[in-house]
C-alpha cells in the first residue's frame, strides 16, 4: 500500500496548458502545486497529484479536451466531488484530474414519465430534495450523499442502505450521454424503460470506474416517493439470533428498505464515546426501516415486532413521528466519529456476501480481526450483505499497515469462499486491483482488458484503474 | 506545531463531507477552500513537501472560521481550530500583512488609541466629510473596491459606551452582581446595545459593574497573531478577577467564545475559573433572570440570525429564540431558513474577502426576505454589522437589531403605558 507523496510530474508543457485554458477559460484550468495537491486525494489514504485540474463546463468542452489528450498523449482522471472510497478517481501523477462539478444541472424531472435528466455534478443529495419536493423518489442513497455527484455515483455504481429493497444506481439509470475515450459524443440507452436496441452500453457504463467514457449527462428512472415510513431499533443477545430474525422477515414477506446491523465491537465503541446508555453485553443492533403505503408500513412493522420477538430479541423500540425516528438512528450515526477514536486511519471495505452467509461472514471477520491485532467494528448493510467491515489503524505505522494488508487480503479471500464478491459498492479503483483476478480469473479479466482496449486504445482515460 | 495538532490532523479521513458545510465551497466549489483541502496542505506544511508563501496565505485567509465543518464532521476534525493554527504558523514564518500588525500591535493594546480611532471615523462620517468623499468618488478610483468596503462601517457613535456609563451600575437590594464585559462594537461603535443591557438588567434588580477591559483579542487571534490575544486576555483576565459577581455577561457571540478559549490559549486554571461565570445575555434573561414581560400587541414580525460563536455554545440556539418568543405580541418571532448559516462577517473576512463576502451574505439576505420579517435579530455585534450593510446593498427595507434591543424596547413601552 503505497502512501507516499509524489510532489507531481514533470509538468505538462505550457504550450498543452495554453490549450487547455483556451478551451475551458483562464480560471478554470488550476496548475498551481498549492491548489492540484487539493485534487490529489479521495476517501481513501491514496494520492497522486495531477499535472493540472481542468473544470469543463459542457461536454463540448469535455470533448474537445479528451480529443487533445489523444492528441497530445496525456492521461486524463475524470472526478466529481472526491468522496470515492477505491481511489477510482486519484491522478497517477501525470496527466489532468478533469473534474465535472461545474456541469451541476437538473435539466429535466417528469412526473408523467417518471424520469429526471441530470448533469454529472448535481450532488445526489440535493437531487433527492428536487424530486421529493414533487412527490417523486431517487432510491440510491450512498453515504456520502450531501456531497457526492450523480456521475460519480454512476462512474462507481454506487449503492446505499435502500439497496436491499429498492436496488443500486444501475437499476435507475435509464441513458446516458458519454464522451467516449477518443473524444466523441454518443448516446446510449434513452427515455424507455424497455430498450433492446444494440449492447446494453448504459449497464457497461456504469460502474466502468470513469475508464471507458466520461459520462456527461444522465437519464434516472424514479419512483413515486413512499407516503409513510416506520423505524424499529432491535437490540439481539446473540448475533445469530440478529441473523435467524432478517431471514424470517424475508421469509414473512417483508422487505425493509433499511437493515442495518452493528456489531457488538462496534456497539461497545459508540458507547464509550457517545454515552448512549447502550447494552455492552449485547451482540447485535438491527435497525430496520419499512417504507410505502401507511396501512403497507403498519402491517410490516408489526409483522417485524412479532418476528423479532420470537427470535428472542432483547427488546425491540418502534418509531413513526419523524424526530423519534431520528432518535433511534442517533447510535447508528455516531458509529463514524466513533470508530475513528480507537485509531486514525479507517479502511472502509464493501467485501459482500449472501445473505444467508452473514453470521459465518462476521464469524470470519472476528477471527481476522483477533489473527492480526487489529479493530475491526463491523456495520452495515444486512439486508444485501454488504457487511462494511471497517479497519482501524493508523497510516504513520508502517509495521500496522502491513497488518491491514495482510487482513484485507484475508477479508476478500473470507467473502469470495462464502460466494460473495470484494466490493459491493465501492468499486475496485486502485484499492482493490490486486485481488480483481481472483474474482474474475484470467478469462474475465482478459475480457475486460479486451474492452478497454477497443474503446481506449491509447488509454487516455483513467489509466491504472481497475487491472 | 504542537502534538495535538497533529492529532487533529490525523483524524481527517477526507470523506469529503465538508463539501456540504461549507459556506465558502458553495460559492466556489473548489477544494482548496474546504477543510479537506486545507488539511491536506497542513499535512504537506508539516512534511516539508510545501514552505509557506503567498498562494498559501491567500488559501489560509479563506476560511470564515464559522466552525459548519467542524460541527457535522464524521470524524470530528476540528478544521477551524486547525485553520487558526496553520495562520499562527504562518504569522510565524512569514509575519502579518503590515495593515493587520500595526492594528494589532498599535491599536488593539491601547484602548486609548482604539477610542480615538472611532472619535476620527465618527468626525469623518458626521462633519460631512463622508459624503464630500463620497461625492468626488474619490473612492472609486482607489484599488481593492473601497468604495463599498468604506460602506460597510456603520455610523460611528463618537462617545465611547463605557466613557458615558459609570463604572458601577447599582440597584437598590440586587438579587444579582454582573459584570460586563462590552466587546469593542457596542462599546464604540453601538452604544444602544449596552444601553439596552443596563435597562434590561437594571430593571430586573440586577447590578452591573463594567470593569476597565480591553478587545477580547480575537481579531489577532483569528490572524493567527497568538502573542497578542495572549497579551489581552490576561490583561481582561486581570481585571475581572476577584470582583463580587456571581456571573460574566456579554452581549456579544464572538467575544464569549474568545472568553472561553482564554483557559486554553493562556494553559491557566485560574482562567478557566473565570470563564465557568461567562454567560451570553440571552442565556442570562432565559435561564438565570427567567423574565417576564407583559409586551403591548404590536405584531411586529421578527427573525433571528444565528451567529457562529453562539450556536454551538450551551443554550445558544434556544436561549435568544425564548427570549423573543417572551416579547409576543409585541414582536412575533419566526424562524428564517438558513438561520444558522454563516452570515459572512467573520470579524474583517468581509474586508479582505469583500465580494466573497457579499455572496456569502447574499443568502442570509434572500432567506431574511423570505421570512417576511420587519427586524431581524442577532446576537453579535459584528454579525449585526454585516447584516444591516448587506440588506442595505440588496436595497431591502430591514431593521437589524440585537435582541437586548428589543427586550428593552418592550420594558420602555410597558413603563410609559
Amino acid at each position: 500500500m503505497e502512501t507516499t507523496i509524489l510532489l507531481g510530474g514533470k509538468g505538462l508543457e505550457n504550450r498543452i496548458i495554453n490549450k487547455l485554458k483556451a478551451i475551458v477559460g483562464q480560471e478554470d484550468v488550476l496548475i498551481h502545486l498549492e491548489d492540484r495537491l487539493c485534487y490529489s486525494y479521495d476517501g481513501t489514504f491514496q494520492r497522486g497529484i495531477p499535472e493540472a485540474v481542468v473544470f469543463p463546463g459542457s461536454t463540448g468542452e469535455v470533448a474537445e479536451i479528451i480529443k487533445l489528450a489523444n492528441m497530445e498523449k496525456f492521461s486524463v482522471f475524470p472526478r466529481g466531488a472526491g468522496t470515492g472510497l477505491s481511489g477510482g478517481s486519484i491522478p497517477q501523477s501525470f496527466g489532468i484530474a478533469l473534474v465535472l462539478t461545474r456541469m451541476n444541472k437538473i435539466k429535466e424531472i417528469s412526473k408523467e414519465d417518471l424520469l429526471a435528466v441530470v448533469e454529472p455534478g448535481v450532488i445526489t443529495g440535493q437531487f433527492h430534495q428536487e424530486v421529493e419536493k414533487m412527490g417523486l423518489f431517487y432510491p440510491p442513497d450512498p453515504a456520502s450523499l450531501k456531497t457526492c455527484t450523480m456521475g460519480g455515483n454512476v462512474a462507481e455504481n454506487a449503492g446505499g442502505p435502500r439497496a436491499f429493497k429498492y436496488g443500486v444506481t444501475k437499476d435507475y439509470v435509464l441513458g446516458l450521454e458519454v464522451v467516449t475515450p477518443t473524444g466523441e459524443i454518443m448516446r446510449t440507452g434513452g427515455k424507455t424503460v424497455k430498450n433492446v436496441t444494440g449492447y446494453d452500453l448504459t449497464r457497461l457504463l456504469t460502474g466502468s470506474e470513469g475508464t471507458l467514457g466520461i459520462i456527461t449527462e444522465i437519464t434516472v428512472r424514479l419512483l413515486p416517493r413512499p407516503k409513510d415510513k416506520k423505524t424499529a431499533l432491535v437490540i439481539f443477545d446473540k448475533l445469530e439470533d440478529a441473523a435467524r430474525t432478517v431471514t424470517a422477515i424475508i421469509y414473512e414477506g417483508v422487505i425493509p428498505a433499511t437493515l442495518e446491523l452493528m456489531d457488538r465491537v462496534t456497539i461497545n465503541c459508540v458507547e464509550k464515546q457517545a454515552h448512549l446508555g447502550l447494552p455492552l453485553d449485547a451482540e447485535a443492533f438491527l435497525l430496520m426501516e419499512v417504507d410505502g403505503s401507511s396501512s403497507q408500513v403498519a402491517e410490516d412493522i408489526q409483522i417485524i415486532e412479532t418476528v423479532c420477538k420470537n427470535n428472542d430479541c432483547r427488546r425491540i423500540e418502534i418509531a413513526s413521528l419523524p424526530e423519534e425516528r431520528e432518535k433511534l438512528w442517533t447510535a447508528r450515526r455516531a458509529v463514524s466519529s466513533a470508530i475513528v477514536q480507537l485509531k486514525p486511519t479507517k479502511i472502509s471495505e464493501d467485501a459482500t456476501v449472501p445473505r444467508s452467509k452473514i453470521p459465518e461472514m462476521v464469524k470470519c471477520l472476528r477471527e481476522i480481526s483477533a489473527k492480526y491485532r487489529l479493530h475491526l467494528p463491523v456495520f452495515g448493510h444486512a439486508g444485501d450483505g454488504n457487511l462494511h467491515p471497517n479497519i482501524l489503524a493508523d497510516k504513520n505505522d508502517q509495521e500496522e499497515m502491513e497488518r491491514v494488508e495482510k487482513a484485507v487480503g484475508e477479508i476478500f479471500k473470507a467473502a469470495l469462499d462464502l460466494g460473495g464478491t470484494l466490493s459491493g459498492e465501492h468499486g475496485i479503483g486502485v484499492m482493490k486491483k490486486p485481488y480483481l483476478e481472483w474474482e474474475l480469473g484470467e478469462a474475465g479479466l482478459n475480457y475486460l482488458k479486451a474492452i478497454k482496449k477497443a474503446v481506449d486504445p491509447n488509454n487516455i482515460l483513467n489509466p491504472g484503474k481497475i487491472f | 506545531m504542537t502534538n495535538n495538532y497533529q492529532e487533529i490532523l490525523k483524524k481527517c479521513s477526507r470523506c469529503g463531507g465538508c463539501q456540504a458545510h461549507c459556506p465558502l465551497y458553495a460559492e466556489r466549489g473548489r477544494e482548496p477552500y474546504v477543510a479537506r483541502g486545507k488539511i491536506e496542505l497542513m499535512e504537506n506544511l508539516e512534511a516539508n513537501n510545501l514552505e509557506w508563501n503567498d498562494k498559501l496565505a491567500q488559501i489560509f485567509s479563506t476560511c470564515l472560521l464559522c466552525g459548519s465543518c467542524s460541527e457535522n464532521c464524521p470524524n470530528g476534525v476540528e478544521a477551524d481550530k486547525l485553520v487558526r493554527l496553520a495562520r499562527k504558523d504562518l504569522v510565524l514564518a512569514r509575519g502579518l500583512p503590515i495593515i493587520k500588525k500595526n492594528v494589532f500591535q498599535h491599536l488593539l493594546k491601547y484602548n486609548g488609541r482604539l477610542k480615538t480611532v472611532g472619535k476620527l471615523l465618527a468626525f469623518y462620517q458626521k462633519s460631512g466629510l463622508q459624503k464630500i468623499v463620497r461625492g468626488t468618488g474619490i473612492l472609486n478610483l482607489m484599488p481593492m473596491d473601497l468604495a463599498r468596503k468604506e460602506s460597510i462601517l456603520p455610523s460611528i457613535s463618537g462617545r465611547a459606551f463605557r466613557d458615558t456609563v459609570s463604572a458601577r451600575n447599582t440597584v437598590e437590594n440586587p438579587k444579582l452582581k454582573v459584570a460586563y464585559f462590552t466587546g469593542c462594537i457596542t462599546n464604540l461603535v453601538n452604544p444602544q446595545v449596552g444601553i439596552s443591557v443596563l435597562e434590561v438588567l437594571g430593571t430586573h434588580n440586577v447590578e452591573v459593574i463594567i470593569p476597565e477591559q480591553y478587545c477580547c483579542g480575537v481579531p489577532a487571534l483569528a490572524s493567527g497573531e497568538t502573542e497578542v490575544t495572549k497579551f489581552l486576555a490576561t490583561e481582561n483576565i486581570k481585571y475581572f478577577t476577584n470582583l463580587d459577581v456571581d456571573y460574566i455577561i456579554m452581549d456579544c457571540a464572538t467575544c464569549l467564545s474568545t472568553w472561553l478559549e482564554y483557559p486554553e490559549l493562556l494553559e491557566s486554571e485560574e482562567a478557566g475559573k473565570l470563564t465557568g461565570k461567562v454567560i451570553d445575555i440571552n442565556r442570562f434573561l432565559v435561564e438565570i433572570l427567567d423574565i417576564k414581560l407583559k409586551p403591548r400587541e404590536l405584531g411586529i414580525m421578527v427573525t433571528y440570525h444565528d451567529p457562529c460563536h453562539l450556536k454551538r455554545t450551551p443554550g445558544g440556539k434556544t436561549s435568544p429564540r425564548e427570549v423573543l418568543k417572551g416579547l409576543s405580541p409585541s414582536y412575533e418571532f419566526v424562524e428564517m431558513e438558513l438561520a444558522d448559516r454563516c452570515c459572512g462577517s467573520a470579524g474583517s473576512f468581509n474586508l479582505t474577502h469583500y465580494e466573497l463576502s457579499q455572496k456569502v451574505a447574499h443568502h442570509k439576505v434572500e432567506a431574511i426576505k423570505a421570512s417576511k420579517a420587519q427586524i431581524v435579530t442577532s446576537s453579535c455585534p459584528s454579525c449585526i454589522m454585516q447584516l444591516n450593510h448587506s440588506l442595505k446593498n440588496n436595497n431591502i427595507d430591514v431593521e437589524v437589531k440585537h435582541t437586548i434591543e428589543l427586550v428593552a424596547d418592550c420594558l420602555k413601552a410597558n413603563s410609559l403605558s
